[in-house]
């Protein structure tokens, strides 16, 4: 590292790389909380996203923000059929099965899309903007939006969970679901649109990837494991800790990037992972049990 | 309750004779019994745009083959899976292929990773192994002859590409690889050309390519202060790092194998971006019998050079059946350089080529991809190289050296 511009690039570009994360993580983390089994297949459901924010944007013209509501609307749908239809008749096989089946249905999930969309690259309708410079760090305007746009989402969350009756009831249930059901909480209502809202920021992180990049298949597959990484760190089904942990894993592999060879950066996430397990099992803000 | 009055002995002398009327039964089936080919092309992963069109290229060959008659009378049954451009799933699927179909050859494997991890397979089973991978270890195994290789090796692909950047004035190039069997020699192939072009290699980055982002990676570019930069990896990845110099800023020379920027890049980048883009790859003989019939049967359907090499892959595999009269492994192994590089009559398809075969006569295969040849490791000998840049949406030639 040459001088303190350099780590202040790192730090951003991993603030940025985090950012995108988060949504992703804290949709995992949200069906965590509530039905306590890890869905894998939110990275179909980022890829689900991807694409149905490309079509919406590239096929119809919409602009960014209004294709990140596509985005966020087919997710939720997809997750919400999906879990309906494949995950919820395994419940009673334990979170174990579940889990399995939802590694087996982000395979299915991807190849419905490699089959209505292909193989190729695709790219959304924006004008590709140069970067920003500031005194020698370079800023990219697309990714300060993105960061804005991930930041927006989870701001909603909160607001969602703080202050409305459905996000009391949501917290109700995934606090104590025996006590939310005798109160009156429907626990199926509540893990319906946890699933929902879940695999909908699934969707949103996923387009967030597809408008900095490109989008195919592998979209959501190529950013499972961090988004996995991020959850654990943070703590599994506590909210602001996938917000955190995708941050730390963010911050962490751009670190890595410039610590250690590059072809070593997906480490970063295992380490991450293992160091959290090793001295704090519940994570960083995981509730202790 | 009656006791059954079977002897160890009636038992197995049972079984053995059951045995010996079925392996009698295999062997009367054998002289129509299907010719099995298996193919694993990377249907999906970062292969994924070019395994469909090279699994094609194959199919119909072999219903061609097939109209003209088949092998010596014995139809050819093509079996396929997807290596999802990964050496697990690559493995996997030659073990089905080769212990459950039984297949006699193997084609069309794309990456070099999956290529390294099957080739072991094929050798110990005697199955002849059909290759479009680059990297330079794959030839370098002890194959025991079982490995054709139709691509230029990474070698010669760097070195050529090496000189040409230095012909036309580099002196200052950014080596950006992804992480690959053949990342590492193609940085020392660079390095030494370089030098003797009067150049230098002035970074020299691995990466790994399931990245979303390169944000860091185009830094390092940025600041190395080079010329050119030479992006040695896959289309997914070489789409997001051009976006990313853009933004950057970076003006140097943008440099990349072909198969890395395509006419997919186009979609997913607008011109600004892509114009200047300068790919190469080694060319499909353009002028050839065997590639204007492959164009034609593709139709709308641009061929591209491993569709050419899958092509040929085929029909050398159908060729040295015929030629052999028999279609074990070995025996196709054996004739694959006499229907390629004897002196015989020259033919570009499998038609044409299994009737002057059935007619007693020594055939000279010239393929869609090129004159196919082999030196006595495998590897592919005199194909040349198309350099092309892009421009407003497509690619022109620039040269072809």
């Amino acid at each position: 590292m040459e001088d303190w511009r350099d780590l202040a690039q790192v730090l951003l570009n991993g603030v940025m790389a985090g950012s995108v994360l988060m949504l992703p993580a804290i949709g995992f983390n949200c069906i965590f909380a509530v039905l306590r089994y890890p869905n894998f297949a939110v990275a179909g459901f980022a890829t689900i996203g991807a694409f149905a924010g490309w079509v919406a944007n590239a096929q119809w013209g919409m602009p960014a923000g209004l294709a990140l509501l596509v985005a966020f609307l087919a997710a939720g749908a997809a997750g919400l059929l999906s879990e309906e239809l494949a995950l919820k008749p395994l419940r009673p096989a334990g979170p174990l099965t579940v889990a399995i089946a939802s590694v087996a249905l982000t395979i299915l999930l991807e190849n419905i899309i490699r089959f209505s969309f292909g193989n190729d690259l695709k790219g959304y309708d924006l004008p590709i903007l140069r970067d920003w410079r500031f005194d020698g760090i370079r800023v990219s305007p697309q990714q300060l939006t993105n960061t804005a746009y991930a930041i927006g989402a989870a701001g909603a969350l909160f607001a969602l969970l703080a202050f409305t009756r459905l996000g009391r009831a949501m917290r109700a249930v995934a606090d104590n679901p025996t006590l939310a059901d005798i109160k009156g909480v429907d626990p199926d209502r509540i893990a319906r649109v946890a699933v929902f809202i879940g695999a909908g920021l699934a969707g949103f992180g996923g387009m967030l990837i597809g408008l900095d990049t490109s989008i195919d298949p592998l979209t959501g597959f190529r950013v499972v494991l961090s988004v996995f990484a991020a959850a654990v760190v943070g703590g599994l089904g506590s909210i602001p800790g996938a917000a955190l942990g995708a941050m730390v894993v963010g911050v962490g592999e751009e670190m890595a990037g410039v610590l250690l060879e590059p072809a070593y950066r997906t480490v970063t996430a295992f380490l991450a992972i293992l160091l959290v397990l090793m001295f704090r099992p519940s994570g960083l803000l995981g509730a202790r049990n | 309750m009656t006791k059954l009055n079977t002897t160890r002995r009636t038992a197995l002398l049972g079984t053995a004779g059951a045995l010996a009327t079925f392996a009698i039964g295999g062997r009367a089936m054998a002289q129509n019994d299907p010719i099995r080919f298996g193919v694993l092309p990377p249907l999906t992963g970062a292969g994924g745009p070019y395994g469909p069109a090279m699994l094609r290229a194959i199919q119909q060959v072999v219903e061609e083959a097939n109209a003209a008659g088949g092998v010596r009378g014995r139809p050819i049954r093509l079996f396929f899976e997807d290596d999802q451009t990964n050496p697990d799933a690559g493995v996997r699927g030659a073990r089905k292929l080769i212990d459950v179909d039984r297949v006699q050859a193997l084609m069309g494997t794309w990456a070099s990773s999956v290529t390294t991890a099957v080739a072991p397979l094929c050798w110990e089973n005697r199955v002849p192994l059909f290759t479009v991978s680059g990297a330079d270890s794959i030839t370098l195994l002890p194959h025991q002859g079982f490995i054709f290789r139709t691509q230029p090796n990474s070698r010669l692909q760097i070195a050529t590409a090496g000189d040409w950047l230095a012909g036309k004035g580099a002196r200052r190039i950014y080596h950006m690889a992804a992480q690959s069997p053949f990342a590492q020699s193609s940085q020392e192939v660079l390095t030494e050309r370089m030098r003797a072009g009067g150049g230098v290699v002035s970074g020299f980055t691995i990466y790994e390519r399931e990245k979303t982002a390169f944000r860091s990676e185009v830094d390092a570019i940025m600041r190395s202060r080079s010329d050119t930069v030479f992006l040695n990896g896959y289309l997914p990845d070489v789409t997001i790092l051009l976006r990313e110099l853009f933004r950057a800023g970076f003006d140097g020379r943008r440099f990349t194998m072909a198969y890395a920027a395509n006419a997919n890049t186009f979609q997913a980048l607008p011109n600004e971006v892509t114009n200047g883009l300068i790919t190469f790859q080694p060319s499909p003989d353009l002028n050839s019998g065997a590639f204007a019939r492959l164009k034609n049967r593709f139709g709308a359907t641009e061929v591209d050079p491993y569709s050419a090499q899958t092509n040929d892959h085929a029909t050398m595999a159908i060729l040295a059946a015929a030629q052999a009269g028999d279609a074990s492994g070995t025996a196709i192994r054996d004739n694959v350089r006499r229907v390629t590089q004897g002196g015989g009559e020259t033919v570009d398809n499998v038609t044409d080529g299994l009737r002057a075969i059935t007619a007693g006569r020594a055939v000279n295969f010239d393929g869609a991809s090129g004159p196919v040849s082999f030196d006595e490791r495998g590897d592919i000998q005199g194909t040349k190289f198309r350099f092309e840049a892009a421009e407003n949406g497509s690619f022109k030639l620039l040269e072809l050296a």
